[in-house]
């Protein structure tokens, strides 16, 4: 076991882990951050998604000890003080949700898309959410909403 | 349930207090990026004693220009060798091929130096070092060493011991094409995949380096194509020639018809795309 210090949605968490503990396990297990989905284990549904200094990555491939001194965003973390983000609403808008199973990892996909390119076209769009799976929706409605967040986030900023 | 078994964690801060830890430990396994590492431990037999992180390590960090060529520490991640400018405008092959592997949380995560070290065939990078002629420096118990990138991807056994530390890449390679082809999704990894590296000038291409990778064996030199290409002007090139050539370089090596295809159809569109950028 070894002490860790995390910074997890803009809060300081200090937590004692196992070695082997993954990030996936420390966020829902102990944290009861329930967004952060468990499904393939394997990285590749991208269910699993968080933000690490901004970058979507997977929390089923990452040690919760290599965390230590970088910033986690969860999709907990999107919507600080219960206000949607844009790429939020932008989901719910255009009907690109239906499960919801995916939906975390595709909005913090798409936020880390859109912070780097405020203006994707939609090649830019279906690369940028090439490591997250939906089984419903067939995408076409998820790449309308990230074209519509965008273009509310240039409105807004 | 945990979902790994137990290991004793380790983050050390230089590349000596990682080859001490390597030489310590009972079954120590380096960990880069983890998206091998970490997904392979969740079904492993042979379990590890011990995990040692490489992350710390400010050596095998950055992409910088050194005067005398590019320099990329191993940790860099793929993303950012994708998305760096330097490596774009002198080794651009390399940029593209790291554009290509896996998805985009995946090159968020995996970095150059455990796509090489994994010695694995499939992967993309070997193939892009090799075309631009890369050089590693690697350091292991019997002290640091620079190798030419086919000689490192050669070591076999107790040789191949050892911390990549960084990648030196000492020509320009401006003009660069990465092909691949994979059994359904762009994502998947790749069946087989052709590099291409030279340097552009008004008598002709020059430094042309053509390497192709099969995913069935170490990456092979296209010796005949690039001799057919050295000093040509490309508007003198034939796709037909080129495609005769890349057989002949492949022959004996029991390819596959579909590979085989994939890669001729390659050398073809890659001629065709030099006849059109007027090099």
């Amino acid at each position: 076991m070894k002490t860790v210090t995390l910074d997890i949605n803009q809060k300081t968490c200090v937590l004692e882990v196992r070695d082997s503990e993954l990030l996936i396990e420390t966020l829902r297990d102990r944290l009861g951050l329930l967004g952060t989905k468990y499904s393939c284990l394997e990285g590749d549904c991208g269910a699993c998604t968080v933000l690490l200094d901004g970058n979507n990555v997977l929390s089923c491939l990452i040690l919760t000890l290599e965390a230590e001194g970088r910033k986690i965003t969860t999709i907990e973390g999107m919507s600080p003080g219960g206000e949607l983000h844009p790429v939020q609403q932008a989901f719910i808008d255009a009907g690109a949700v239906q499960c919801g199973f995916c939906t975390p990892g595709m909005v913090l996909a798409s936020k880390a898309l859109l912070d780097k390119n405020s203006h994707p076209d939609k090649e830019d769009i279906v690369r940028a959410l090439d490591g997250n799976l939906c089984r419903c929706t067939g995408y076409v409605r998820i790449v309308e909403a990230v074209t519509a967040a965008a273009k509310a986030m240039e409105k807004t900023s | 349930m945990a979902i790994l078994k137990d290991f004793q964690y380790h983050a050390p801060e230089s590349v000596d207090e990682a080859l001490d830890l390597l030489r310590r430990s009972g079954k120590p396994v380096l960990l880069a990026g983890g998206t091998f590492v970490l997904n392979t431990l969740k079904k492993a037999v042979a379990y590890p004693t011990d995990v040692i992180a490489l992350r710390k390590i400010k050596a095998l960090q950055g992409i910088a220009d050194t005067g005398e060529g590019i320099s990329i520490g191993a940790m860099t991640l793929l993303s950012d060798i994708a998305s760096s400018p330097l490596i774009r405008e002198r080794a651009s092959v390399l940029a593209r091929a790291a554009a290509c592997v896996a998805t985009t949380p995946l090159r968020h995560m995996g970095t150059i130096g455990g796509n090489v070290a994994s010695r694995f065939f499939w992967v993309d990078l070997p193939a892009a070092l090799v075309a631009v002629g890369a050089k590693v420096e690697w350091a292991a118990g019997s002290g640091k060493k620079v190798l030419d990138i086919e000689k490192f991807l050669a070591l076999k056994g107790p040789d191949a011991k050892g911390i990549l530390v960084r990648f030196l890449i000492a020509e320009k390679h401006p003009v660069g094409e990465y092909f691949r082809h994979t059994q359904a999704m762009e994502v998947d990894l790749p069946l087989a995949a052709l590099a291409f590296a030279a340097r552009k000038q008004a008598d002709g291409l020059k430094d042309v380096r053509l390497v192709v990778n099969t995913a069935l064996s170490p990456v092979v030199r296209l010796k005949s194509v690039e001799s057919l290409f050295e000093n040509t002007k490309t508007s003198r090139l034939k796709e037909k020639e080129a495609a005769a050539a890349l057989r002949r370089d492949l022959e004996g090596g029991k390819l596959d018809d579909y590979r085989l295809q994939c890669l001729c159809g390659d050398m073809e569109a890659l001629v065709e795309r030099l006849k059109r950028a007027k090099t």
